[in-house]
């Protein structure tokens, strides 16, 4: 008996408890955009901590010194108008005029020291400090215009200035509030401002009226934090988020087919290569046998079946979103020509085994890529042992030079050459699987400080050809990155990985 | 009725032992055998009766292999977590004082850990692999057991007749085996027959988390939890696995029913 | 009664520090956080320089002792992805986390001590078959597919209910019945097997003989009777729907308290893995305290000894 009365509230229940969440059509009405994520940010305190996700959110709160350019991605201006080279060691920049921050704050030349000088304090425990190591000394000439003085020439300055190491913070409020208040309610001079933040649920952003640039079209912005990707996908098709990153191959079909969003896919300056490991006693110390895997692994193939095309071959290091870009020449998929090498070498494929260490889920069908290459190179009869560790294994199997003869990895967002040649072939990085080639050594650390535009295009394409040649790895594909975009909202993602709600446009449909 | 439901739980049971026994032979592909022409295509396709999977594996040789290593965690976990967890718990019901607080507050310990923490250490000990998963689980189960045994032992001790056996001089290892411990079996045996469909399902659970079974072994577990990527675009992946592990999940409760029901004394009539 | 609650309550204590003592060694082993959340075109020194500022270059000991030290007033560190309070962000995810746990605890109870008392006195016939079958399947059924489907189902086609988060009551719903789908098999099953085996006891037939109304026989006597392993088992999950629901959390988007601790292991985020451990360990071990002292209410046979 009783157990059918409580079969009776069930419904009731349900019925009553049915408040559906705002449907997309009243978002529309409302100028609403939600996004959804897979993972949260970590501060709200810019210029404090690396990790792509925080920063895509604090960009809407806060401006950068510099921008990029969608397409071409170069820098361009932001919150400083021009640039220009002093001397070797000083930068000279021109700060836009008129710009305030959220609390009413003017936007100066203090800013920009103040912003400075709080990466560089070891109390902040900024993560940036080291990228800002090579600044000396931040002068302010006047309130509009700044220096920075570098210790040594540090051409590639410019870029650490247009990424998301130069999001400006408030002095003022950074001094008054102290780093912890600041984090709980940030204020900066971007299109958006804080609303409010409910740790792994969302963050909410509203319309800065005031905005330099002009105010938004989206009233509010909202990225909710999904981690589980059907989840997310579920969130997508039924009209709860308007936008989504990483949707796979597979799943492009579902979303198109649903009528209530559109894939939208933008190349991304993320790349992604097989590492061949030369730092430890193994077959990947002969330059013959890398070469022979670059001729034994089919990319295209690789790109055709297991990613359905959605990725761009590259031929080196440094992809065509690289601004320090050479083009250099791929290996041919070639196996009579990698079983030659591998016979010059003295070994028999039919014999070898090698180890394949690789991430899951980390980049876009990691694991299976990493499968799909021990099935080509079955072919020439090699075995290899597929090793799927978790992200945090892996990345300490890198560092510990304890990964099997290759590894599976990826790299971005690679906008400029010095970001991807001094980390990756030197055996002194952390999470290089290539180095101890003193010629190449000696090629990166005059490369980078090439200040000159045109020599350093030239240094540049020298160092790539160098390094190509050499074949530490199997390059594979710069990333497509997939996004899932609601139909009444119009927007297009960008290379360098920036979700910026401010380009965003809403239209009734 | 009773021996309707014996029979099936023996035949359900059977089946799955069959499947794994004779997979070699059984399975029409080799299921570790990537095509990548042929992934995520769907069941009915000529050669591919339950379709295939993302890298163009034969999902029918998967299910069927996967049978094996199924019933390879089911049963090594159990045993071990059964026969440890049970006798600590008849010995912490059964000790009086602080051999029974000892074990209990270890038990509490144990149960604070993060089960994921525990995969991680014995990672980071032996590896990635089988021994890691079975370790990991049954360092995770025992303490059902225990718990269960020792509330029951601490209520049937205070039995009349395990009293008077008591009084009258039996020794206390004897009381425990011949008249505490036929009380509690139903018990235990009913939570081993749950835990055993338990653990595989939480083989997907630790594949979830990412110290799963290696690729490309096929386990049920791990088949299950990659497939959630895809369960708006192949049902199938994530069908087949599932209803083998529910009909052997069926068969193996139903096994321990009938166990139990002729375990208890009480019902032997 | 007295002597034996503070018996216990010390144990407590003791329990948790032997909890954050083991977790802290175990951590250690699992390997190198500092990697995790740095960047990864980091240079080696600055790696060096953030590992020494954070101590993680004294002796294990020494890191051990400032760590208790710590903890005893309360402070955990702070979080190494997040930078705040450890115990902070721990203390921060307990009311939806309570939300959840309650809730799902709640369902379960109430759907499956109901089912196991019917299957065991309705023994052997069709709803006792029917019942097996369902509890099998609530166990068997992986909770991300049972998420997922009820996703699919009531968020894609129907729009009747949201895809996750927290918020409304409709939020709570498909979370914690798949919570429940799962526990509440163990339940109904222990349940059966227990209330069978009292009511072949010479009370039981008594109690009949002497003309009570069935269900005054199952309730008052039987379920009494069979309460303990229910009980038991009912405590152990409690505990695990705290601390352990990280797959419905993840599926749901609930920012519960196992998704935190999960996220924090795979970080290598010890400070907020240690507050973690040690609120789970507090409150696993508080649960079993009232288990015991509910034996000792059920059975007063059963002498409960300090």
């Amino acid at each position: 008996m009783r157990g059918l009365r409580c079969l009776l509230v069930v419904p009731l229940l349900l019925a009553l408890a049915v408040a559906p969440s705002a449907a997309a059509q009243d978002r529309v009405k409302t100028r609403e955009i939600v996004v959804g994520l897979g993972a949260e940010p970590r501060t709200m305190l810019a210029v404090t901590i690396v990790d792509w996700t925080t920063n895509t959110q604090l960009e809407h709160i806060y401006d950068r010194l510099l921008d990029r350019d969608a397409r071409t991605l170069k820098p361009k201006p932001m919150l400083a108008t021009a640039w220009k080279v002093v001397n070797d060691t000083t930068w000279e920049f021109t700060l836009r005029q008129g710009v305030r921050f959220h609390n009413g704050e003017p936007f100066n030349a203090q800013s920009v020291k103040a912003t400075i000088d709080y990466i560089k304090d070891p109390a902040s425990k900024s993560h940036y400090a080291a990228y800002w190591r090579k600044v000396k000394e931040v002068q302010i000439v006047n309130d509009h215009t700044v220096r920075l003085v570098t210790d040594g020439p540090w051409p590639s300055l410019i870029d650490r200035a247009s990424l998301t190491d130069a999001l400006m913070l408030p002095p003022k409020a950074l001094k008054e509030l102290g780093p912890e208040k600041l984090n709980q309610k940030p204020i900066g001079t971007g299109p958006f401002r804080f609303v409010e933040w409910k740790r792994d649920e969302r963050l909410v952003l509203e319309r800065n009226p005031d905005y330099w640039q002009g105010p938004a079209d989206a009233s509010r912005v909202t990225f909710r934090f999904i981690p589980e990707f059907s989840a997310r996908m579920a969130a997508l098709l039924s009209g709860e988020i308007d936008i989504m990153k990483d949707v796979p191959p597979h799943a492009l079909e579902p979303v198109e087919r649903s009528g209530r969003a559109k894939i939208r896919s933008a190349v991304s300056s993320r790349i992604n290569y097989l590492a061949l490991v030369n730092l430890k006693p193994g077959p990947m110390q002969d330059l013959r046998v890398r070469r022979a895997m670059n001729h034994a692994v089919n990319v295209d193939e690789l790109i055709a079946l297991v990613l359905k095309g959605r990725a761009t071959r590259i031929c080196g290091p440094l992809s065509p979103a690289n601004v320090d870009f050479a083009p250099v020449e791929c290996y041919q998929h070639d196996p009579a020509r990698a079983q030659a090498l591998f016979k010059e070498a003295g070994l028999d494929p039919a014999k070898l085994q090698l180890t394949l260490d690789t991430p899951s889920g980390r980049y876009p069908l990691d694991k299976d890529v990493s499968l799909a290459i021990a099935a080509q190179l079955q072919r020439l009869g090699i075995k290899v042992n597929v090793v799927v560790n978790e992200w945090g294994t892996h990345l300490d199997k890198i560092k510990n030079r304890n990964t099997g003869d290759m590894f599976f990895l990826g790299w971005g967002p690679s906008v400029f050459g010095q970001g991807v040649m001094e980390p990756l072939f030197q055996a002194s990085q952390t999470y290089s699987s290539y180095g101890n080639n003193k010629a190449i050594d000696e090629k990166i650390a005059r490369t980078i400080t090439v200040v000159d535009a045109r020599g350093r295009a030239q240094a540049y394409a020298e160092l790539h050809q160098m390094v190509r040649d050499e074949a530490p790895w199997v390059p594979l594909w710069q990333q497509h990155d997939l996004y899932g975009v609601a139909s009444h909202v119009e927007w297009s993602p960008r290379a360098d990985e920036k979700v910026w709600m401010y380009d965003a446009r809403i239209v009734q449909r | 009725m009773r021996h309707l439901k014996a029979w099936l739980g023996i035949g359900l049971t059977a089946a799955t032992l069959v499947a794994a026994a004779a997979a070699p032979w059984l399975a029409p592909h080799d299921p570790l055998r990537a095509d990548f022409a042929q992934s995520l295509r769907p069941p009915g396709t000529p050669g591919h009766l339950l379709g295939t999977d993302q890298l163009g594996r034969d999902l029918l040789a998967r299910v069927l292999h996967g049978a094996r290593l199924a019933l390879f965690i089911g049963a090594c976990t159990v045993l071990i977590t059964a026969v440890g967890g049970g006798l600590l718990g008849l010995v912490a019901g059964f000790a009086e004082r602080w051999p029974s607080a000892v074990l209990m507050r270890i038990a509490d310990v144990q149960l604070s850990f993060p089960f994921i923490l525990l995969a991680m250490t014995i990672n980071a000990i032996t590896g990635l692999g089988l021994r890691n998963i079975i370790l990991s689980l049954s360092a995770a189960g025992w303490v059902v057991y225990a718990r269960v045994v020792r509330g029951e032992v601490l209520s049937v001790k205070q039995r009349d007749y395990v009293q008077a056996a008591a009084a009258l001089g039996m020794s206390r290892a004897r009381v425990l085996f011949r008249h505490v411990l036929p009380n509690v079996a139903p018990s235990i045996v009913v939570v081993a027959s749950l835990q055993f469909s338990q653990f595989i399902v939480a083989e997907a659970a630790i594949s979830f988390l990412g110290f799963g079974v290696q690729p490309p072994t096929p386990a049920w577990g791990s088949m299950l939890s990659e497939s959630r990527d895809f369960l708006y675009v192949a049902w199938w992946l994530a069908a087949f696995p599932g209803v083998a592990l529910a009909l052997t999940a069926l068969g193996v409760n139903l096994l321990g029913d009938w166990l139990r029901d002729t375990l208890d004394p009480k019902l032997r009539v | 009664m007295r002597a034996y609650v503070l018996s216990r309550l010390a144990q407590t204590a003791l329990v948790v520090v032997l909890s954050l003592t083991a977790v802290f060694g175990m951590v250690r082993l699992s390997g190198d956080p500092v990697l995790l959340f740095m960047p990864m075109d980091i240079q080696a020194k600055d790696v060096n320089e953030f590992r020494q500022r954070l101590g993680f270059n004294d002796p294990l000991a020494v890191q051990y002792a400032r760590f208790m030290g710590g903890a005893v007033r309360g402070d955990f560190g702070e979080s190494l992805r997040y930078r705040s309070d450890a115990l902070g962000l721990v203390l921060e995810r307990l009311p939806a986390t309570l939300l959840l746990g309650g809730t799902a605890l709640g369902l379960t109870l109430v759907l499956a001590i109901p089912l196991g008392v019917v299957s065991a006195v309705r023994r052997d016939s069709l709803f006792d078959h029917a019942a097996t079958v369902a509890t099998v399947l609530g166990q068997a059924t992986p909770g991300f597919w049972l998420g997922l489907m009820l996703i699919y189902l009531f968020s894609v086609q129907l729009r009747w209910l949201p895809t996750g988060g927290t918020g409304t009551l409709a939020h709570l719903v498909m979370p914690s019945v798949v919570l429940a789908a799962f526990f509440a098999a163990r339940i109904a099953r222990l349940t059966r097997s227990a209330v069978l085996e009292v009511l072949g006891e010479d009370y039981v037939l008594t109690a009949r003989a002497k003309g009570l109304a069935e269900t005054r026989v199952i309730a008052k006597h039987a379920l009494r009777n069979s309460a303990i392993p229910i009980i038991t088992l009912a405590g152990l999950e409690a505990g695990q729907l705290l601390g352990g629901a990280v797959i419905t959390e993840t599926i749901f988007a609930w920012p519960g308290l196992g998704r935190l601790t999960v996220q924090a292991l795979l970080n290598r985020d010890f400070p907020v893995v240690l507050a973690a451990v040690f609120l789970i360990s507090v409150m696993y071990t508080l649960i079993n305290l009232a288990v015991d002292l509910l034996y000792g209410w059920l059975d007063p046979r059963v002498r409960l000894r300090a």
